[in-house]
């Protein structure tokens, strides 16, 4: 499952590009197609400094914050606390889906409440720091400023949410996964 | 650009001295990981920036302006968070395909539901999540994450852009 997804990515994303290149060629026959290609590349040769920057963030970022340590503060927190714990978890957690969910997985095998496992999802899926560097780099600071700053209050509000609204489901949710 | 680049190199530096003064290998680590990280996804983001280069030349922006413009209201917010929920793949390819399209005349509203959701709705994430977590928690969880892109949408267009 790990290799599979993205690899069928990876596909798709070809034949979008090959179809792309196809309509190019279509529209303004071989000068298109070469212009497509020479605007990408020069667009990548422009974020390329900045890219490779995000990429030693990135990396140091994962180091500094173990995995461990986020497990160990999750498993044991509940209420209030815990769902403020779970937005800084989900946060600082690096890694795509392949890494958080199984985390998450466990955290709900071992009992943690509905409220800290939306909130670490939703925190992981709007805070992340270790995405943060990418989509600085790619989108601009204008973008990701504003997206994060509307963003700001919904991992906690979320979790409350989801705690109070529907916090007795989870022994089901739970029992359903055993 | 320039001042963006010279903020990560900054933030780089900073992290780099913050791990050194740790004293284990963390920076050789650190390293490391970035490095796997970018050969892992270096065909991926190559093939973005091709797909980014033909946006570019082929955008009708007539289209992108009357689908995701800025003046397409709430119809824009609402179809930037489905093509949010579709876009496939990591955020090396999504952002720099989001971008383009925002130089090609989308709006600051549908452009910011556009990456909310795929933040949060994105259906290959979901894929991830059903095993892990049941339907019912993903069904709980994306009606909650359906709220984000509409709600930061809504802001985007509303307050800030226009």
């Amino acid at each position: 499952m790990k290799r599979w997804i993205p690899d069928r990515t990876t596909l798709f994303l070809i034949a979008v590009a090959i179809a792309l290149a196809g309509l190019a060629w279509l529209r303004g026959g071989f000068p298109l197609v070469v212009d497509g290609l020479s605007s990408g590349a020069g667009k990548l040769l422009q974020v390329t400094p900045l890219l490779l920057a995000a990429f030693l963030v990135a990396g140091l970022t994962q180091v500094l914050v173990s995995r461990q340590v986020i497990e160990r503060w999750l498993g044991s927190s509940a209420g209030w606390r815990g769902i403020l714990l779970a937005c800084l978890g989900g946060a600082l957690i690096p890694g795509g889906p392949y890494v958080y969910y199984p985390i998450a997985g466990a955290l709900l095998r071992s009992g943690a409440g509905l409220g800290v496992l939306v909130a670490f999802i939703s925190a992981k899926n709007l805070w992340s720091v270790t995405r943060l560097p990418y989509e600085f780099a790619l989108l601009g600071p204008r973008l990701t400023l504003i997206r994060y700053a509307v963003t700001f209050l919904l991992p906690p509000i979320f979790g409350i949410a989801a705690e109070a609204g529907f916090g007795s489901k989870i022994d089901g949710i739970r029992e359903a996964m055993r | 650009m320039i001042e963006s680049t010279l903020i990560m190199i900054l933030i780089a530096l900073a992290m780099w001295i913050f791990a050194r003064s740790r004293g284990d290998d963390s920076v050789r680590r650190g390293v490391n990981v970035g490095w796997q990280t970018l050969k892992r996804t270096l065909l991926l983001l190559l093939i973005a920036f091709v797909i980014v280069g033909y946006v570019k030349v082929l955008a009708p922006q007539d289209l992108v302006r009357s689908w995701i413009g800025p003046e397409s209201g709430l119809r824009g917010v609402l179809i930037g968070t489905i093509a949010g929920m579709l876009l496939p793949g990591g955020p090396y390819v999504v952002f720099p395909l989001i971008a383009a399209l925002y130089q090609s005349g989308a709006g600051l509203g549908p452009t910011l539901a556009m990456i909310t959701s795929w933040s949060t709705l994105a259906l290959l994430t979901v894929s991830f999540e059903l095993p892990f977590m049941g339907w019912r928690f993903s069904v709980l969880r994306l009606s909650l994450g359906l709220v984000a892109p509409l709600i930061v949408g809504l802001i985007g267009w509303l307050f800030i852009a226009g």
